[in-house]
């Protein structure tokens, strides 16, 4: 059953493509500053030198990219609040046929994963180009390195991905375990 | 019974029964419809209030830094120069050590002659590298050649406490410990000993050009060394050194307060600024997003208020949830910042820099709050309210 969510999950996606833009693009900012900060950590250090307390603000400039990036992962669960209130009698008309919660559940986080997936590499992928170009216009005078660009990029990702489920599937369980005569009588 | 015949009622007609209206007053009422309109979708609140604190936390680090780093200036530039007048660093200028904690010169002092009534005296203010770390040591002329004075703080890392004797290059010098001071201060001939010739010239003006305020420039002058009030300009490099002019004029900020925004301003500045700034950004769109989404679901709600003239109080209603979606936000990310400096950042920020940081933080959120209730209050009525109540 949970592939029949899946792939009803998805074809409702592509339908709302429009209102899984602005969760993406919150996604891809903090994506990208978490992808800028790791490949350019070489010249951050340098600026955390000049600033002392080398490391410590070293340590903080990550800890604020990444939170920044779990900020813009939030509007991906908010959005996925106002699909849930949207599709409210939807969930109705799925619980009164005998669909199960599981496959509804499936189904909804789909829309948050594709969001927050698609954002965060967007944005990781932008971030790894634009460190580069600006290596290639010596405006990187630190360097930036392949090896921490591939790193942001796998960090952006996977949290956007973890922090997009976990903050998404309270509030859709909700939804699908709420009675069906509930749902269908929502106004 | 005749008509003339009157009948003495048996009952009292019944009293006219008022409504019961509500406690609390007018805000006491918006704040109930709020905290009911938070229950019905009580997820969407918390998670605008999470990405929202998550925002506040992350610029509440920054500020956190940003105020120990101005602290930090001020502090190491009223022990550099007390209450002197005039501050004449060399050609190699001055740089705060953050391991040793002060500020320490680069250079010796300019070669001047005092121009006629002003007093002052070159100060020996050089970095010892010891065996424990970095120390800045200054030369204190009212000390003798082998006593020393520090803070405790100083004590602790070079393992000396009040009456031992500390070896320096060159020259034993019992300590004296007192005050949280993080400057070693020995005699002119002892720190010229250990730090070499470093340090800087402080001067004060004569009694007759007291109150003036372009004492820099009368002295600069004098002893032809350019002068400025801006502590962000350093010497040029090829010169003799600059002359900085630390009086302050009424209303104006002090040198070392000026130092100090120097120092804050290169965090605030740095990319720790700038990811910051941005969060905040998204933050704020969570709560214009989380808003609108409000707005959307209660579109009849709205239009039966509009369609009875109630147009305005919806502002109030907004003006109300998005205040209380602020407010606790706002202590929820003051508080997980105050956790993550404490964390992350033990030897840098300080709980007063974390207050000032929370107070600046909170003086951003009225804005914010006004602002992320009338764009979504905006929206709703430039729509007639028969088009509200005719949405499904």
């Amino acid at each position: 059953m949970l592939k029949y969510g899946l792939a009803y999950g998805l074809l409702s996606s592509r339908r709302r493509a429009r209102q899984m833009l602005l969760p993406a693009i919150t996604t891809a900012t903090g994506a990208f500053l978490v992808v800028v900060v790791f490949a350019m950590s070489a010249g951050i250090k340098k600026q955390s030198a000049s600033l002392g307390h080398a490391d410590e603000i070293g340590h903080a400039i990550v800890l604020i990219a990444v939170t920044v990036l779990l900020v813009g992962v939030v509007e991906v669960a908010v959005a996925t609040t106002r699909t849930i209130a949207h599709r409210t009698r939807e969930l109705g008309v799925l619980g009164a046929t005998g669909v199960r919660p599981e496959p509804v559940l499936v189904a909804l986080l789909v829309e948050p994963v594709v969001s927050a997936f698609y954002g965060a590499l967007g944005g990781a992928v932008l971030g790894a180009v634009v460190a580069f170009v600006l290596q290639a216009l010596g405006l990187a005078d630190s360097g930036v390195s392949v090896g921490g660009a591939v790193t942001g990029i796998v960090v952006a990702v996977l949290v956007s991905l973890v922090a997009a489920v976990v903050t998404s599937v309270v509030p859709t369980w909700r939804a699908v375990s709420r009675p069906p005569i509930k749902s269908l009588s929502a106004s | 019974m005749t008509a003339s015949e009157t009948v003495a009622p048996t009952t009292t007609p019944p009293a006219v029964e008022t409504l019961r209206t509500t406690r609390g007053g007018t805000f006491g009422r918006l704040l109930r419809f709020a905290a009911a309109n938070i229950r019905r979708r009580p997820e969407r609140f918390v998670l605008a209030v999470l990405g929202i604190a998550l925002a506040i936390a992350a610029v509440t680090v920054v500020r956190t830094i940003s105020a120990s780093f101005a602290i930090t200036g001020a502090d190491s530039v009223t022990r550099a120069v007390g209450d002197h007048a005039i501050w004449v660093v060399p050609a190699a200028g001055v740089e705060y050590d953050s391991k040793a904690d002060a500020l320490v010169a680069k250079g010796a002092p300019p070669a001047l002659t005092l121009p006629d009534g002003w007093t002052g005296h070159q100060t020996i203010a050089g970095l010892w590298k010891s065996p424990h770390g970095h120390v800045a040591v200054y030369g204190d002329e009212s000390l003798s050649g082998t006593q020393a004075t520090l803070g405790t703080p100083l004590a602790d890392r070079l393992g000396v406490s009040d009456g031992d004797t500390l070896s320096l290059p060159g020259q034993d010098v019992t300590v004296s410990v007192s005050g949280d001071s993080p400057i070693l201060s020995v005699a002119p001939d002892v720190a010229r000993a250990v730090v070499g010739d470093e340090g800087w010239w402080t001067a004060d003006e004569p009694a007759k050009d007291e109150g003036r305020k372009d004492l820099g420039p009368l002295f600069g002058t004098a002893v032809g060394l350019p002068a400025t009030t801006n502590p962000s300009e350093t010497p040029a490099a090829d010169g003799k050194g600059l002359v900085y002019d630390m009086t302050t004029g009424s209303g104006e900020l002090s040198f070392a307060q000026k130092y100090a925004s120097v120092f804050s301003g290169k965090v605030t500045n740095s990319a720790l600024g700038l990811i910051s700034i941005i969060g905040l950004i998204l933050g704020f769109v969570i709560a214009i997003s989380s808003f609108l989404a409000s707005v959307q679901e209660r579109r009849r709600e709205f239009g039966i208020m509009s369609s009875i003239g109630l147009a305005d109080e919806v502002l109030y209603f907004f003006l109300v949830e998005s205040a209380l979606v602020f407010v606790a936000s706002w202590a929820i990310g003051v508080v997980g910042a105050g956790i993550a400096v404490w964390a992350v950042l033990p030897h840098l920020a300080t709980p007063v820099a974390w207050l000032q940081a929370s107070a600046t933080v909170l003086a951003f959120l009225p804005a914010m709050a006004i602002v992320g209730a009338i764009v979504p209050v905006h929206r709703l009525l430039q729509q007639r309210p028969v088009a509200l109540l005719s949405d499904s």
